[in-house]
């Protein structure tokens, strides 16, 4: 018996003897072990580790307070034996009273105190109802001298009805948004059948045309050769005649390809979220009349179900990629500028321009190129947001009319809610989330003026780049002058259309330096009445004359070279070529490595 | 235990001393009640703890936030507890009269006493220089005596039977009796040379007063009679104690016949009868326990009390509480030199029965408890009160459950009971452990729980 007690001493202080922030769980259970099946140890153990308590020395005291805690949720006579002496070990650890305050080192003083508390209210709140001594201490130092307890259990409490009232808001905004819905359905619904029929009657025409095209070929390709083909290849052609069986866009049906693109994509961005929406809402929402919230709910999951069958019958007609269209558009751009640029080389001079008009086309089907439908693609570029109605961009005028007037908006989520007065839930991510700054209120709610004032939106002014054209002068060293004055270049004179050569266009054939004087004083005068109308026209259209203006300058310019092509070849087959070339060469002089370029590029020429 | 009850039905023993075998078992078991919650409503220290002494039930405290209130000790409020066990029996104030109260005190109460005769009256002695008696029904003030200073206990004789006199010990030198019957003060005793800490009545007369003031010094009053007809002193004292009953003297004969041999007093026996005719007409010849050195002049008590006599103290130090046993033959005093002394009354002698106080309160009055039959005195010490054995000064339990200086206890005969009132705001019951404890602990039961 003696030996034994001496046991347990030993391992309480080996335990207690360390400056572990916690004691070693295997001299613990040592402990434990020990004490478990002997009265007499436990009443040994209790004796030493109140006596430990006593000591001088925070350490200890902490390790000590540990230990008892461990023995005190687990015996019973521990329990009544400690308890006796409660407020003995509470000034000990807690050191509430002021002439015994905590001993040495003040970090770990601190933590003993800390843990004391929290240790006496775990108590409490376990054992209280069987220890009045408990109560009294946890009383004491709850209301006598107004310790902060770490109040787990009202902790809980308190974020249980947090949450419970955070719920109750919830529902109560469900609740709003269902009435909400309510009122909204049936114009949602009309809205939606609207699309949808659009869709459908754009689909319709699209397949229309090309249904004739298609079909005898895919017929009789089905039954041939099924036998003979290994499966993968099979699996190949299959996917090939799928492919084929896509309606593509061609010049003939752009504009309703347009439009469904637009169709498309309210569809997928508004309605179908809004549809989710309402769904989500549906689902959580709880109402006293559930008949009425699972009507809807069925319907809002026909109408989902409809929409996307809708998407899909899109999406495999081919027309529902924006990002590529966009992509293709500027692809075009680019392709057109380069053309411009490219025109060097005189023999070519026709090959852009119709590389382009192939591609415009798409190259599937043969179809003649429209002039007036450029026009339109370029319309419908600008206003690319305004949802043009299926395929008739020119019947209603007055719409499109409108449309040009209205302002262009960036595409942004805020368009969802434009015009709505709802509130928002702030931190309504789906996700809980916990912040580090501190708890989150997940019910704020954004005022639905607040979220008006947060989508206004600030549209800076950008100031349309005005491409000022080179001088593109003939330089005497050969190439072009490449300044880019507005009016003057300071080297050349006034800056007019040039050919490739630099020749001025607005000349007649022989550009001679006579009348050079006289054609500056018309170009400037031309320039000034241009200038004026400008100033008023649309930068479009500046554009557009420009190009016009451009083009003419080269139709004039495949003349003039057609001419001299002819007349070389006359002059060559009769032999008088060097006289011939002088004189061209005397007419002009200083274009001579142009000249000597055109002359390299002949052969190629004439053997075309 | 049930051999003891058998033995009573048998006629074995008698009713009274089977009473009095299962009370002094009880007692010896008090321990801090688990089951009986005092929800104290104060917000200040409790200086005064009272229980009727008709009905046993009414509990009555009086404490520093100039709060008094009253208590149902028999019938708990409410019951707390886990699950169908709600062991937990509280008792919340039935009512308080505190500083909103329209003629509340002021300052702290230091003294709340009730009426002895019934329940209905209750009175308080406050710093506010007030004592004030109240109805208890309508919880109104009835009346009230201004006094010259400070209050600092009061207090009603259990066995008068011809006077209503509230003795009120007070900052001032002058000890006053407040009639109720006529709202004045009925005598003025002067005799302290300070502020009177504590005064007692005497239980076996009704006219005799004690009173222990701040000079040391422990009065005693005839308040038929002019003046204090006895002062104290420690220096006389008195081996052992005289045999409260002759019958009973045999194992005290011993003491008594040793106490006789050294010729320090006169024979005590002899006295006994004389006593009885003191208390009964209070003539000039009886004084009580006169010191033999004092023969010549013993039949002069006032005004010409001898200077010496007059100087005498009871403690080095403030007398801070008295208590005088049930039979009105013992005096009980705790001073501030963290002294508690038994007095003879008879003799007035200083018994020397050395208690084992550690330390007492100093600067408070404390109130001290005691068994019916005398054998334990609970004292306040520090933040414990400790029991006394009275005749052997040994220390018998110490009771620890306030976490600061206990003011004062009081011990409930009928229940056997013990409350204590503390600095720390409350009111702890200590009663007798449970004999049978057979009652269900609840789900949460207070068991061992290894996990390994």
């Amino acid at each position: 018996m003696e030996e034994d007690g001496g046991k347990v001493r030993a391992l309480i202080d080996k335990a207690t003897n360390s400056t572990a922030a916690h004691v070693d769980p295997r001299l613990l259970k040592a402990i434990k072990t020990a004490v478990r099946y002997s009265d007499s140890e436990l009443r040994i153990a209790a004796q030493t580790l109140m006596d430990l308590m006593k000591r001088d020395h925070s350490q200890v005291r902490y390790l000590t307070l540990l230990i008892i805690d461990e023995l005190f949720m687990r015996s019973k006579l521990f329990r009544t034996l400690v308890v006796e002496n409660l407020d003995q070990l509470l000034s000990l650890s807690v050191g509430f009273r002021r002439n015994h305050p905590l001993p040495a080192p003040p970090a770990v003083a601190s933590v003993l105190r800390s843990k004391a508390i929290e240790f006496l209210e775990k108590w409490n709140s376990s054992f209280g109802n069987h220890y009045r001594q408990i109560r009294l201490g946890f009383d004491y130092l709850k209301n006598a001298l107004r310790l902060q307890f770490p109040n787990a259990q009202a902790n809980a409490a308190r974020v249980q009805q947090e949450r419970r009232e955070r719920e109750m808001r919830t529902k109560e905004i469900l609740v709003k948004k269902f009435e909400a819905l309510k009122e909204n359905l049936s114009l949602l619904k009309e809205e939606i059948r609207e699309t949808v029929d659009e869709i459908g009657e754009c689909l319709e025409i699209v397949k229309n045309k090309e249904e004739n095209v298609l079909l005898g070929v895919l017929d009789d390709d089905d039954e041939d050769f099924e036998e003979f083909r290994p499966l993968e290849l099979r699996q190949l052609r299959l996917d090939s005649l799928k492919e084929g069986e896509k309606v593509c866009e061609n010049s003939e049906n752009k504009v309703v390809f347009d439009a469904l693109r637009e169709l498309y994509k309210l569809l997928v961005s508004k309605h179908l979220i809004s549809v989710q929406e309402g769904i989500s809402v549906l689902i959580r929402v709880e109402v006293a009349d559930t008949r009425l919230r699972d009507s809807m709910l069925k319907e809002f999951i026909d109408i989902r179900n409809h929409l996307q069958s809708v998407k899909k019958k899109c999406v495999d007609s081919g027309c529902a990629l924006p990002d590529i269209t966009k992509h293709d558009k500027e692809e075009e751009e680019d392709f057109w500028e380069e053309g411009k640029v490219e025109s060097t080389e005189p023999g070519s001079f026709s090959e852009p321009n119709k590389r382009y008009e192939i591609s415009a086309v798409s190259s599937t089907s043969g179809e003649v190129k429209n002039d007036p439908f450029k026009c339109s693609t370029e319309k419908s570029k600008r206003g690319e947001s305004l949802g043009s109605e299926g395929g008739g961009t020119d019947s209603s005028s007055l719409r499109s009319k409108l449309m040009d007037k209205a302002p262009v908006i960036e595409w942004g989520s805020f368009l969802d809610s434009w015009g709505s007065n709802r509130d928002v839930l702030a931190n309504n991510r789906g996700l809980e989330l916990e912040s580090h700054w501190g708890r989150v209120d997940p019910d704020a709610v954004i005022p639905a003026k607040k979220i008006a004032e947060l989508n206004l939106h600030a549209t800076l002014y950008k100031e349309d780049q005005v491409e000022i054209p080179p001088c593109r002068a003939p330089l005497r060293k050969g190439g072009l002058c490449q300044r880019r004055d507005l009016r003057v270049c300071p080297f050349h004179g006034p800056i007019i259309p040039r050919n490739d050569e630099g020749n001025p266009i607005n000349q007649s054939n022989s550009t001679s330096d006579i009348n050079l004087g006289t054609d500056l004083v018309e170009q400037l005068a031309k320039q000034a009445v241009k200038n004026v109308r400008d100033r008023d026209n649309e930068e479009a259209r500046k554009r557009k004359m420009d190009k016009q203006s451009q083009k003419r300058a080269k139709l004039a310019k495949i003349r003039e070279h057609n001419e001299a092509v002819l007349r070389d070849a006359a002059v060559a087959s009769t032999s008088g070529s060097s006289v011939i070339g002088d004189d061209v060469e005397a007419s002009s002089r200083d274009k001579l490595l142009a000249r000597n370029k055109k002359k390299l590029s002949h052969p190629c020429c004439g053997r075309k | 235990m049930w051999r003891e009850i058998r033995d009573r039905e048998a006629g074995k023993t008698s009713p009274n001393s089977f009473k009095n075998r299962v009370n002094s078992f009880r007692i010896s078991n008090l321990q801090l009640s688990n089951h009986k919650d005092i929800v104290s409503p104060h917000r200040g220290s409790v200086n005064s703890l009272q229980v009727d002494l008709t009905e046993g039930r009414y509990l009555l405290s009086g404490a520093s936030d100039a709060s008094a209130s009253v208590f149902d000790i028999q019938r708990a409020t409410d019951f707390e507890g886990v699950g169908e066990g709600a062991s937990i029996a509280k008792h919340r104030s039935l009512f308080s009269i505190d500083k909103q109260h329209q003629n509340g005190h002021k300052f702290a109460i230091t003294s709340a006493i009730w009426y002895p005769i019934d329940t209905g009256l209750f009175v308080t002695g406050s710093y506010d220089h007030y004592i004030k008696v109240w109805d208890t029904n309508s919880t109104q003030m009835v009346m009230n005596f201004k006094m010259p200073g400070k209050v600092y206990r009061t207090a009603m004789s259990p066995v008068a039977t011809t006077h209503m006199l509230i003795a009120a010990g007070t900052e001032d030198v002058q000890v006053r009796l407040c009639d109720i019957a006529s709202g004045a003060f009925a005598h003025t005793l002067s005799g302290h040379r300070d502020g009177v800490m504590t005064v007692e009545w005497s239980t076996s007369s009704e006219w005799i007063l004690v009173t222990g003031g701040c000079d040391g010094a422990i009065r005693f009053w005839d308040i038929r009679r002019a003046g204090c007809f006895r002062v104290l002193d420690q220096s006389q004292s008195q081996l052992g104690r005289r045999p409260p009953v002759p019958a009973r003297s045999a194992m005290n004969k011993v003491i008594t016949s040793k106490a006789l041999s050294k010729g320090q007093n006169i024979s005590v026996k002899p006295r006994v009868p004389q006593k009885k005719s003191a208390s009964g007409n209070g003539v000039k010849h009886s004084p009580l326990g006169q010191i033999p050195a004092k023969g010549p002049i013993k039949q002069r008590l006032h005004p010409g009390m001898l200077s010496s006599q007059d100087r005498a103290t009871a403690h080095y130090g403030a007398v801070t509480g008295l208590k005088t046993t049930e039979d009105g033959m013992h005096l009980l005093s705790a001073g501030s030199d963290s002294r508690m002394r038994l007095w003879d009354v008879e003799s007035g002698c200083n018994t020397l029965v050395n208690f084992e106080t550690a330390r007492l309160q100093t600067s408070k009055p404390i109130q001290l408890a005691t068994t019916q039959d005398s054998t334990l005195v609970f004292v306040p010490c520090m933040t414990s009160v400790k029991a006394f054995d009275v005749w052997s000064g040994k220390t018998h339990v110490t009771f620890r459950g306030h976490y600061e200086y206990v003011n004062c206890c009081w011990f409930s005969s009928q229940d056997q009971e013990l409350y204590t009132g503390g600095n720390d705001r409350q009111i702890l019951v200590w009663s007798p452990a449970r004999l049978i404890s057979d009652e269900d602990e609840g789900p949460a039961e207070d068991q061992d729980n290894w996990s390994d």
